[in-house]
């Protein structure tokens, strides 16, 4: 794929990157920014390629989730060598205007979940990803995919049962 | 609560999240740093610079074998032995 081209497939999933980079760090909109301008910049000097092995959206998430996950990895040793540990370990609070009720109930008991099972039933409910490409995205076996997808959802019906009416 | 019910709510999240994301901006290219291996041989080259000069004072000055004496030669001085020395009378 030539450059001019990644690039404006890119920039047309700019939208869904960024919803993507928000559940990878944590809904911290600020963050979520950073890591995107990080994933931009290995695009532009070739650090990320695609390679077509899989789709576009599929490797952009890939790219997205280990930068996201090598900058909380940097941030964590940068807070414990300045002794920042214990002030940091605060989960992110998460700004009840910018959703309706609905949303935020549902932020609440997907923050209770396992990483994982949150990660699998995001990309699959909110980016209409198949599981064999989320899979992918995450990169873990189908079948470990399957499981988390299974376990997630039945957790995360449960706890939303009863809280949102429609 | 059923499949149905968590895609519209995921939908719904997806629609609050999105209506408020930030403009694209590619940044602009970085000046391309040195490659790390380079790096890495300034730095060997620096460290080697700076130790060998350190490591030639630490040395001590090698005697010759004709003037160096071994610490414990008194030893062999021994009472009497200046007697030895000499052929008997």
């Amino acid at each position: 794929m030539q450059k001019e081209e990644l690039e404006r497939e890119v920039a047309g999933l700019h939208a869904a990157s960024f919803g993507w980079a928000l559940s990878c760090c944590r809904r911290d909109r600020t963050e979520a920014e950073e890591v995107l301008q990080d994933v931009y910049v290995k695009i532009l000097e070739g650090k990320a390629r695609f390679d077509g092995r899989s789709s576009l959206k599929t490797w952009l998430f890939a790219v997205i989730r280990r930068t996201a996950a090598a900058r909380g990895r940097r941030r964590m040793l940068h807070d414990l060598l300045l002794a920042k540990w214990a002030r940091q370990q605060e989960p992110p609070v998460i700004d009840p205007p910018e959703h309706s009720d609905v949303a935020a109930i549902l932020l609440d008991a997907l923050q209770k979940l396992a990483m994982r099972q949150r990660q699998v039933l995001e990309l699959v409910f909110y980016h209409d990803l198949t599981i064999e490409q989320a899979s992918a995205a995450l990169n873990m076996s189908i079948g470990s995919a399957r499981v988390h997808y299974q376990r997630g959802k039945k957790q995360l019906l449960a706890r939303l049962d009863g809280r949102i009416d429609r | 609560m059923n499949d149905e019910r968590l895609r519209d709510a995921f939908a719904e999240l997806r629609r609050m999240e999105t209506e408020r994301v930030p403009p694209l901006r590619w940044p602009a290219p970085r000046r391309r740093a040195l490659p790390r291996f380079a790096v890495a041989g300034i730095v060997l080259l620096l460290g080697t610079l700076t130790a060998v000069p350190l490591l030639r004072h630490r040395t001590p000055p090698t005697q010759s074998i004709t003037t160096w004496r071994a610490p414990t030669d008194f030893l062999l001085e021994t009472p009497g032995r200046e007697l030895l020395k000499g052929t008997a009378p």
